[in-house]
């Protein structure tokens, strides 16, 4: 899942960042409120982080600014205001959720599973498509019960493919799912990451459209 | 112990009452004087055409008669007594009038006070030398006094009848009068205790309008400062709370790194967040001591010493960052003040400084007089600060944006607040020799 982090203090920012790598999630770090606005508005995050206090740019502003717009990517507001008035305009602001620091990482990791999973109507934390049973939490896919194991880049695929059942994701929005800035994309990456994919999985569950993209058909979806 | 003044109305109603009573006495008074002085004088005048009648009757044509009565013919009459005498016999006398004469029996005119037959009369004497009579007429004093009495008691029952009407109608002239200040009192009391609004000013009495807009400017100082209080404990909360939040978030980290890079970088962010709360929490204390101190212990103070030992206790991290540091004060530089407090000062600014001055950043401290003041200047070659933020520099926990190191902004508080304690200038600017930021500290 690849989430924008904006916070401007460096030491908690580093924190995260590094533990939300460390939990599985692609994110890429600003430090100030007009960074955060471009690159929310540039890119299509599976959620956000967002401190309030940020530098130049108040965070609830950048939240009233990407609301305007019509941008609909979940966000996390993270702040030291705990007070019930500052909570009430923050999720009053377009806030997804509201947490106070400091918070849990794995507590914050659980909440932003949830939002995205929110974000995309699913009504439970496991992901199903025909036979295949994905946990985001555990980072495990199961086939006929059968645990099969994935690389990160192949599980974050077929998440963002599963999240998105029947709608066909073109390859850069699969890129920016499954890297965060600096990191280098290899010119067929996607490309090995789905046929490895099919070899593990079956080569029905995910079909090329050919120009376009990828898609991960389920009968049992509408 | 004090002892809570007379309400208003009492006192005002008190003064009135004490002026009326006062004044009521005086016309009383003044009333019984004169009509005394008149009826005196009435009286007199009649005592004398009384005597002027007997000396020209004819009653006894110069014949001697053997002291004959007057009848007495008016209820009053018995209180006037005359005695007709011719060489020393009595030829006519009232039936009242006392046996003795007056008075000598001969060559005596006008009035005197004589007592006879146990009682006090006003006499009038008249002598008539040809027919060799002397003439008393005589009246009892204490009847002028009943008369007089009847007189006053006509005149006071009416004064004495106004004097509760005039102390109700006091009375209610002062309650009416002071009803605005009730109005504004019952206002008062019935806002809620943390409303902080101000009181409306229409319709109020221009003897009250000071008093009314002292007071709201005193809810508006408290309002402002409660928004302060406020605004600190939020900003508190955000700068106690994010180095926390990051070294619970840096533990997390390394305790779930499977690699000793990884471990390390957030090892060492974690001991970094240490740093920085326990910095924090130092500034905080200054901070809340600081402002605490009132009216800390005040002596000669030489400004040089005092910045010489916090520069040599700083050079090592400015050494650490390849910083150059500099003190340039010639001669002594003795500032009335507190020595623990103007360290703390120097303290913080130098440490700004080398704080948020780039690696390789000069920082020049010099002290010098201009006139009678001593200036503390510091400067540093570092990014400076933007016009826009200079002016909020000072506010507690105000931090430039973007600013790298971390900050709380707490130190610029602690400077303005001692700075303050020791009636000293703080003014900032961008530093035409270094390029960065330039303090000066005027003293005196």
């Amino acid at each position: 899942m690849h989430i924008l982090l904006a916070e401007d203090d460096p030491l908690l920012g580093d924190g995260l960042r590094a533990g939300l790598r460390q939990l599985g999630f692609q994110v890429d770090w600003v430090q100030s409120g007009d960074a955060a606005e471009r690159e929310l508005r540039a890119q299509d995050y599976a959620a956000a982080v967002l401190d309030l206090g940020l530098p130049r740019r108040d965070g609830m502003d950048v939240l009233a600014a990407v609301r305007a717009a019509g941008l609909a990517v979940p966000v996390l507001v993270l702040t030291a205001r705990d007070a019930v008035p500052d909570r009430i305009r923050g999720l009053d602001a377009g806030a997804d959720d509201y947490v106070v620091k400091p918070v849990d990482l794995h507590e914050l990791a659980a909440r932003l599973r949830a939002l995205v999973r929110r974000a995309h109507g699913q009504p439970s934390d496991r992901l199903r498509a025909g036979d295949v049973e994905l946990d985001p939490a555990a980072r495990t896919v199961r086939k006929d019960g059968m645990t099969v194991t994935l690389s990160t880049r192949e599980f974050d695929l077929l998440h963002a493919l599963m999240l998105n059942t029947n709608r066909v994701l073109t390859r850069e929005q699969l890129e920016q799912h499954l890297y965060s800035w600096g990191q280098e994309v290899e010119s067929n990456a996607i490309e090995v990451h789905v046929h490895n994919l099919r070899r593990k999985l079956g080569s029905a569950l995910i079909q090329t459209i050919r120009g376009v993209g990828y898609v991960l058909r389920d009968p049992a979806a509408p | 112990m004090s002892r809570a003044a007379p309400s208003l109305q009492v006192r005002l109603l008190g003064l009135m009452f004490g002026v009326i009573a006062a004044l009521w006495a005086a016309t009383l008074a003044l009333t019984l004087s004169d009509t005394r002085h008149e009826l005196d004088e009435l009286f007199d005048a009649h005592l004398a055409q009384a005597a002027s009648l007997l000396l020209v009757q004819d009653a006894d044509a110069d014949g001697d008669v053997a002291a004959p009565e007057a009848p007495i013919l008016h209820r009053y009459a018995p209180r006037v007594a005359f005695q007709v005498w011719r060489d020393g016999h009595v030829v006519l006398r009232s039936a009242n009038a006392p046996a003795l004469p007056f008075g000598p029996v001969a060559r005596r005119d006008g009035f005197a006070f004589v007592d006879a037959a146990g009682a006090r009369w006003r006499v009038f004497a008249a002598y008539d030398t040809a027919r060799r009579r002397q003439v008393y007429v005589g009246e009892r004093l204490d009847a002028r006094g009943e008369i007089l009495g009847a007189v006053l008691r006509g005149v006071s029952w009416p004064l004495a009848l106004a004097l509760p009407v005039l102390g109700l109608a006091t009375w209610w002239t002062v309650r009416r009068g002071l009803a605005p200040l009730r109005r504004l009192g019952r206002a008062l009391a019935a806002r809620r205790p943390d409303a902080l609004d101000p009181v409306a000013l229409d319709d109020m009495s221009a003897e009250m309008l000071p008093l009314a807009a002292s007071l709201n400017g005193l809810l508006g100082r408290i309002a402002a400062l409660l928004a302060n209080e406020r605004r600190f404990t939020a900003d508190a909360a955000h700068e106690l709370r994010t180095p926390v939040a990051a070294i619970r978030m840096q533990a997390q980290v390394a305790r779930a790194a499977t690699d000793d890079a990884t471990r390390a970088h957030a090892l060492d962010g974690l001991l970094a967040g240490c740093d920085r709360a326990a910095r924090l929490i130092d500034q905080l204390l200054t901070l809340a001591r600081v402002e605490s101190a009132q009216a800390p212990e005040m002596a000669g103070v030489e400004l040089g010493g005092v910045t010489r030992g916090v520069m040599a206790e700083l050079a090592p991290a400015a050494l650490a960052k390849a910083q150059r540091l500099e003190l340039d004060a010639q001669g002594t530089y003795v500032v009335r003040g507190n020595a623990l407090l103007l360290a703390v000062l120097v303290r913080n600014l130098v440490d700004n400084s080398v704080r948020y001055a780039p690696p390789g950043a000069a920082i020049g401290v010099r002290l010098h007089r201009e006139g009678d003041a001593v200036v503390l200047d510091v400067e540093d070659g570092g990014p400076g600060v933007a016009d826009a933020d200079l002016a909020r520099l000072g506010e507690r926990f105000y931090r430039v944006a973007g600013s790298g190191a971390a900050g709380s902004g707490l130190g610029w508080s602690i400077v303005r607040r001692i700075a303050a304690v020791h009636g000293a200038r703080v003014a900032v600017r961008r530093s035409e020799r270094l390029g960065g930021l330039a303090v000066a500290v005027t003293f005196g």
